[in-house]
């Protein structure tokens, strides 16, 4: 930060007065905190010296995000990258080894009321209300209805600064600011499927046999089961993301009966494992994230992001202050977690096929060609490059799902917490088992 | 760093005269009643000695194992709900791992593996480690091909068993190399992200704990000994059978608690090398661990515990390895 | 005794079965050294896509994930530290075990219970330890313990082994010549052991750098290099990962052929000049 931080939307520069002032603006809540002591000077001089440690998933902890905070926020930012049920373990048993967590939204139904991280205050979030209103209230707009699982808003915000107890609606604390959101469906490899895939169902096409994958992490495996159950006609689920035990029961038994019947190859676990099942030809249908399908294609592998009849099964990921964090840190994160909001994160995580928290300024930082084809469902004018110049689609490519609207729109469930979790898991080996 | 492991074997050095002059059989026989002796001799000496010895030893197993052995004992008899642990006195975790039939046969699978591991590791261990002690004259060679069989353990394992895929799958190395050759027609589909998988991933990973081992035994047998079986007309593998098996019982012992505490607490070769499709008892834990459920997994950890131990009290029933120090 | 130079005919078979045995070891090595010349392009898996020295020059760029370097770093020091705490630590073990003592089948079992216990419970277990205790967790501190947790068992039973019917007539010439416990320990003792001592470190060094599942919760706030390529793993799917594991095994094959004929220099002139070869150390 040699002259001065960009922290607002686009690159509005702040001179240094200018951000003495736009701190001196959060005065009250931060002097309330007694989180700056009166002293912004010390703050303003001393922020170079801070350093951040975030941890989270390789899906979102991306140097070049590291290299940008410090030339645009002057203060460094050490990445870790860890797989999402250690990430979960760390975040809860080991609160002091990071300042800054990236966790699911899922797994925050269990990781906030341990105590390990504190409330955000919204009057620090300058953008808060330019978040996509499906981490607010569930809607995407106002006529959607809100989809099954724990959707995001439901663990988005608690009651007070120190409370560990969600809210139902939203209040001016918040528990995370989303990072990243996708909608996940069926990928499939158009040059060995041989017939169209139109629903989670097809997945168990004897046809498939010994061709198939669903995902590993129990919790979500369950979902994925749940999307092919209820697309078979076999269970009608009152929630899939907050099943019954009959229901869980009823799941694992189809579940277990393909399993011995020989459907699947292998279930996957973390994003390498689904790319490579599916480019080395293992898998030619299975559940999958988008930008796995794009890394299935990159390496000149055709493969579809299939939309489906019944819709997707979502998941979000965000960002959470660790409790420990004070003073001229916890000042940083909230400068982070502003500068996060404000476009350039949002577009370049948009270029890797996942979805960003504030639309707006992450356009302002996208070509309107980019802007069409990721986010609108637009056939590309010119090539698709991806963040590091890669070409990954050339002109006139259109994205499989269509636009965003499309996608986040036809979300049926996202991934979920249940009450019933205990009993899960023990099905879960047991079909593992099986 | 390499220096003494390059050098001739200071044993046959400098002493070799005492080295030979042991005659045929005292060694075995001596050992126990040499003990006491010794011990006697010592007593006025430093009968402290060995709690000095083994002080750091037992600090280090008190601070980093003791104590969170204990946690787990502890929490095992917790409770918990969806979103907290629950400090509690309760037998429910055992309760529930004991009479699910789901544990047994979890159970019964992770043995089957373990028993087909050690077999298939001491079948491969004593040959490797035969080999090695007895073929491989100079010491250079041995710690050079020693070192041979190292190198691979270098490279993560996360990303060897990454590199299993591209060999065993589907359109992989083995397959197409046998397509090529017409040995096959159809691509074998057992090799990966089977049961066969499981165990072959476990015997690359954990062989060479039974060589090291069992190769230990065998270059502290008395070289004379086996000129003596000889000379007496013993046979080759009379030779093996009657003079070196039943002297590296302990290195065999000992590479068999290696192998099958290995093998019984493993959760990451058996979920990548079966696809996610075999259960193992270190999986159960980390599927429950995903999720917080901290009492569960501990419970069954501690159920786990008490398996392994009195396996390797049965074990050490048939070889006392203490003993022959 | 030594210097039996007729090979028996249990020779061949024997090293055939070793070679193959290598061959065996070295079989996933292949497909890790052939995908690593993947073309810009290429997976993780078969087919090759283009051929090229792409991956080995992005290993030594920033990666979009994760940071080698630094973890490399890491888990060499860490390595190296446990790998002489091991040595040391369950050689002295060794000694005191060779007598009987108090307590002996406590810390036996101890040991034994450390080799059962999940790795990734103690992991856990150290991890919550150090958080209620208001320690800092780190690779050199929590990572450590752990790490040692892993490989002492393995020094102190491989220590077994080395004891296993040690000759006591060194120990006790050495005695009777005078020599001080402290003596017969460093002149006799630890020269005769030296080869199997130098083997506890080697592996001691390997289990630590290659440890996994007890680094997860101990490892700090900063991932050793297993930690670092299974987080890599959750977005890196390049075959940069091969192309430091081929990276790895040419390096390691270069340091040691470099050391063994360094060795075989040194003692080729100390032969030459009719020095005490015997005591090469």
């Amino acid at each position: 930060m040699k002259n001065g931080i960009s922290a607002g939307p686009a690159s509005r520069r702040l001179g240094r007065r200018a951000a003495l002032k736009g701190s001196a603006a959060l005065a009250g809540a931060a002097l309330g905190s007694g989180a700056m002591g009166g002293f912004p000077t010390i703050w303003a001089q001393n922020i170079k010296n801070v350093t951040l440690r975030q941890f989270g998933t390789g899906v979102s902890s991306l140097n070049p995000i590291a290299e940008k905070v410090k030339q645009d926020l002057g203060f460094t930012l050490q990445m870790t990258a860890l797989d999402s049920d250690a990430v979960t373990q760390r975040a809860v048993t080991q609160p002091k080894s990071y300042d800054i967590a990236d966790i699911e939204y899922w797994i925050c139904r269990k990781v906030f009321p341990a105590g390990v991280m504190q409330a955000m205050d919204t009057k620090k979030i300058k953008l808060v209300d330019k978040i996509v209103p499906i981490f607010l209230n569930g809607k995407l707009t106002p006529a959607s209805t809100i989809a099954q699982g724990t959707a995001p808003h439901t663990v988005g915000f608690v009651e007070g600064k120190d409370s560990v107890k969600f809210a139902m609606a939203r209040t001016e604390w918040m528990t995370m600011i989303p990072t990243i959101y996708n909608a996940d469906t069926l990928g499939i490899r158009p040059d060995l499927v041989g017939r169209p895939i139109t629903n989670w169902k097809d997945i168990m096409d004897p046809k498939f046999k010994g061709k198939t994958s669903i995902l590993n992490i129990p919790s979500i495996g369950i979902m994925d089961a749940a999307m092919i159950c209820e697309s078979m006609g076999v269970i009608k689920y009152g929630d899939k993301g907050n099943m019954t035990k009959a229901e869980i029961d009823k799941t694992i038994s189809v579940l277990t009966e393909a399993k011995k019947a020989g459907q699947f190859r292998a279930f996957w676990k973390t994003f390498d494992e689904s790319v490579n099942l599916m480019t080395s030809g293992e898998v030619i249908i299975q559940s999958m994230w988008s930008p796995a399908v794009t890394a299935v294609r990159s390496k000149g592998v055709p493969c579809v992001y299939q939309p489906l009849a019944e819709g997707y099964r979502a998941w979000g990921g965000g960002l959470g202050i660790a409790k420990h964090l004070t003073g001229l840190q916890l000042d940083a994160a909230y400068e982070y977690i502003n500068w996060y909001l404000s476009g350039w994160v949002g577009a370049f995580l948009n270029r890797q096929g996942y979805y960003s928290a504030v639309l707006e300024t992450a356009k302002a930082h996208m070509s309107e060609d980019e802007w069409g084809y990721w986010m609108e469902g637009k056939p590309a004018k010119g090539d698709i490059k991806n963040p590091e110049g890669k070409v990954m689609e050339k002109a006139g490519a259109v994205r499989d799902g269509g636009s965003f609207a499309d996608r986040m729109g036809k979300v049926s469930c996202w991934n979920a917490v249940m009450d019933e979790d205990r009993y899960m898991v023990q099905k879960w080996n047991q079909f593992i088992a099986a | 760093m390499l220096h003494p492991l390059i050098a001739p074997d200071p044993a046959y050095v400098l002493l070799p005269k005492q080295g030979n002059s042991v005659s045929v059989g005292s060694v075995a026989q001596e050992a126990p009643a040499a003990a006491p002796r010794v011990a006697a001799r010592r007593a006025g000496v430093a009968a402290w000695a060995p709690y000095l010895q083994v002080t750091p030893l037992t600090a280090l197993f008190l601070l980093f194992l003791a104590v969170p052995i204990v946690t787990i004992v502890v929490v095992s008899f917790w409770d918990y709900d969806t979103v907290r642990v629950i400090p509690d006195m309760l037998l429910t975790n055992y309760r529930e791992l004991l009479e699910s039939p789901v544990t047994w046969r979890t159970y019964g699978n992770t043995l089957r593996y373990a028993t087909m591991v050690w077999a298939l590791t001491l079948a491969i261990g004593f040959a490797v480690a035969y080999f090695l002690a007895f073929h491989v004259q100079s010491v250079t060679w041995q710690m050079a091909l020693f070192l041979l069989c190292t190198i691979p353990f270098w490279t993560s394992n996360i990303i060897r068993m990454i590199s299993w895929i591209p060999f065993l799958g589907r359109n992989g190395l083995l397959n197409t190399t046998l397509i090529d050759l017409g040995v096959i027609r159809e691509p074998l589909e057992f090799l990966l992200f089977s049961d066969f998988a499981v165990v072959l991933a476990y015997v690359h990973l954990y062989a060479l704990f039974m060589v090291v081992p069992i190769f230990n035994s065998m270059m502290r047998i008395d070289r004379s000994l086996i000129e003596a079986a000889r000379d007496a007309g013993a046979s080759g593998s009379q030779i093996v059978r009657h003079v070196v098996l039943p002297l590296c019982k302990p290195g065999i012992a000992i590479g068999s608690i290696f192998v099958v505490t290995l093998v019984m607490g493993d959760f990451v070769t058996v979920r990548l090398m079966s696809g996610g499709q075999s259960a193992s008892v270190g999986l159960m834990m980390a599927n429950a661990m995903s999720l917080l459920q901290y009492p569960a997994a501990a419970a069954n950890a501690v159920v786990l515990l008490l398996v392994v131990l009195a396996m390797v009290a049965g074990m050490l029933r048939i070889v006392d390895i203490r003993r022959e120090l | 005794m030594h210097t039996a130079t007729r090979r028996s005919r249990s020779f061949y078979p024997l090293a055939v079965f070793f070679g193959l045995f290598v061959v065996f070891l070295y079989g996933p090595m292949s497909t890790i050294i052939i995908l690593s010349f993947q073309g810009p392009d290429g997976g993780l898996t078969f087919p090759m896509n283009g051929m090229s020295l792409h991956w080995f020059r992005n290993l030594f760029e920033t990666q979009a994930v994760g940071d080698f370097g630094g973890a490399f770093q890491r888990s060499l020091a860490l390595g190296l530290i446990v790998m002489v705490v091991t040595v040391a630590v369950s050689f002295m073990a060794g000694l005191a075990f060779r007598h009987r003592f108090r307590g002996a089948s406590v810390v036996f079992y101890l040991a034994v219970a450390s080799l059962i216990v999940p790795s990734i419970l103690i992991s856990l277990g150290i991890g919550l330890m150090f958080n209620i205790l208001g320690w800092q967790p780190a690779w050199y501190s929590s990572g450590l313990g752990a790490h040692l947790s892993w490989t002492l068992p393995f020094g102190l039973l491989i220590m077994f082994a080395v004891f296993n019917r040690f000759d006591r007539a060194y120990e006790e010439a050495a005695r009777d010549l005078g020599a001080t416990p402290w003596q017969t320990i460093r002149h006799v003792v630890l020269p005769i052991l030296a080869p199997s001592l130098v083997g506890v470190g080697l592996f001691g060094f390997t289990l630590s750098y290659d440890e996994f599942a007890r680094s997860l919760m101990t490892a700090g706030s900063f991932n050793t290099l297993p930690l670092e390529i299974y987080g890599m793993t959750t977005n890196v799917t390049t075959p940069v990962l091969y192309a430091l594991g081929t990276v790895t095994t040419v390096f390691s094959f270069a340091v040691i052929a470099m050391a063994i004929i360094a060795v075989q220099v040194i003692r080729h002139r100390r032969a030459r000049r009719g020095s005490d070869a015997g005591r090469a150390v």
